[in-house]
């Protein structure tokens, strides 16, 4: 990912427009502002670019490409031997996250993972990675907990209730 | 039911001409020097620098902590005087 001061102001409007932030002109006195507003997005890896059908697309892609990569690996550079060797455990994970998860939760966490790729893989890969996890306030686990709890007792009160044969003679 | 300063009224309540940049609501003395140094000398200069941020207020209170300094307080004020005036004259 090149410096956003190297970009030409055309280049830094059309991202400001593919992160979805309102702007004006990209002149002299604004553009400090908008470098700065652009690297705090990319870094939250706010949903950019591509729709949800490339992003599913991908994903799809990016197992391939791994496979593709590993006999490359050995005279690859040793950044791109880490990035497919980081790359491969986030679809596996993503793919369980998608099962679980709520359909709504669906389309920003394609978008944030496909951020990653495009951007630094490294560190801002670790931040959507957790980044999902905190969009829960309680952890899934505990919800299923309470759930089976609640459903226990429940079943405890109903079978409990069949057992008194005193109602009948309320009829 | 809007809190405005007397500072605020006198701006918004006719054209800015060339007026000081230390006219502004939320722009006091040490901010409009910060302002000044950086070619901000008159209100108008600010003004378009708002627009150019398109009446953004959440943008241009933004540039302005950057720019001079100012906390969220005196930004946001300025930012309203602003609005208030471009909604007045522009």
């Amino acid at each position: 990912m090149s410096s956003l001061s190297s970009k030409s102001a055309q280049e830094i409007s059309a991202l400001l427009d593919e992160y979805g932030i309102k702007h004006g002109p990209v002149v002299d006195s604004t553009r400090s502002l908008y470098e700065k507003k652009l690297k705090e997005a990319m870094s939250k890896g706010k949903k950019a670019k591509q729709s949800p059908d490339k992003t599913y697309y991908r994903e799809e892609e990016e197992e391939v490409t791994y496979v593709y990569r590993t006999p490359v690996r050995s005279d690859g550079a040793g950044d791109r031997q880490s990035y497919s060797s980081y790359s491969r455990p986030k679809p596996e994970y993503r793919g369980r996250d998608y099962a679980e998860e709520p359909y709504m939760y669906d389309t920003p966490s394609t978008y944030s993972r496909n951020s990653t790729l495009k951007s630094t893989p490294m560190k801002s890969g670790q931040d959507t990675a957790t980044a999902p996890q905190s969009s829960r306030l309680i952890p899934l686990w505990v919800q299923f907990v309470f759930f089976l709890a609640v459903a226990v007792f429940l079943y405890i009160v109903f079978s409990s209730m069949e057992t008194n044969e005193s109602l009948k003679g309320l009829e | 039911m809007s809190t405005t300063s007397q500072k605020h009224r006198d701006f918004v309540g006719e054209p800015m001409g060339d007026k000081p940049v230390t006219a502004l609501s939320g722009i006091g003395e040490i901010l409009g020097k910060k302002l000044e140094q950086q070619g901000f000398d008159k209100a108008s200069v600010v003004l378009g620098q708002f627009l150019l941020l398109r009446k953004d207020s959440e943008m241009f209170t933004e540039w302005l902590k950057d720019a001079s300094g100012a906390n969220s307080r005196q930004a946001g004020s300025c930012a309203q005087c602003l609005r208030e005036w471009c909604d007045a004259f522009l």
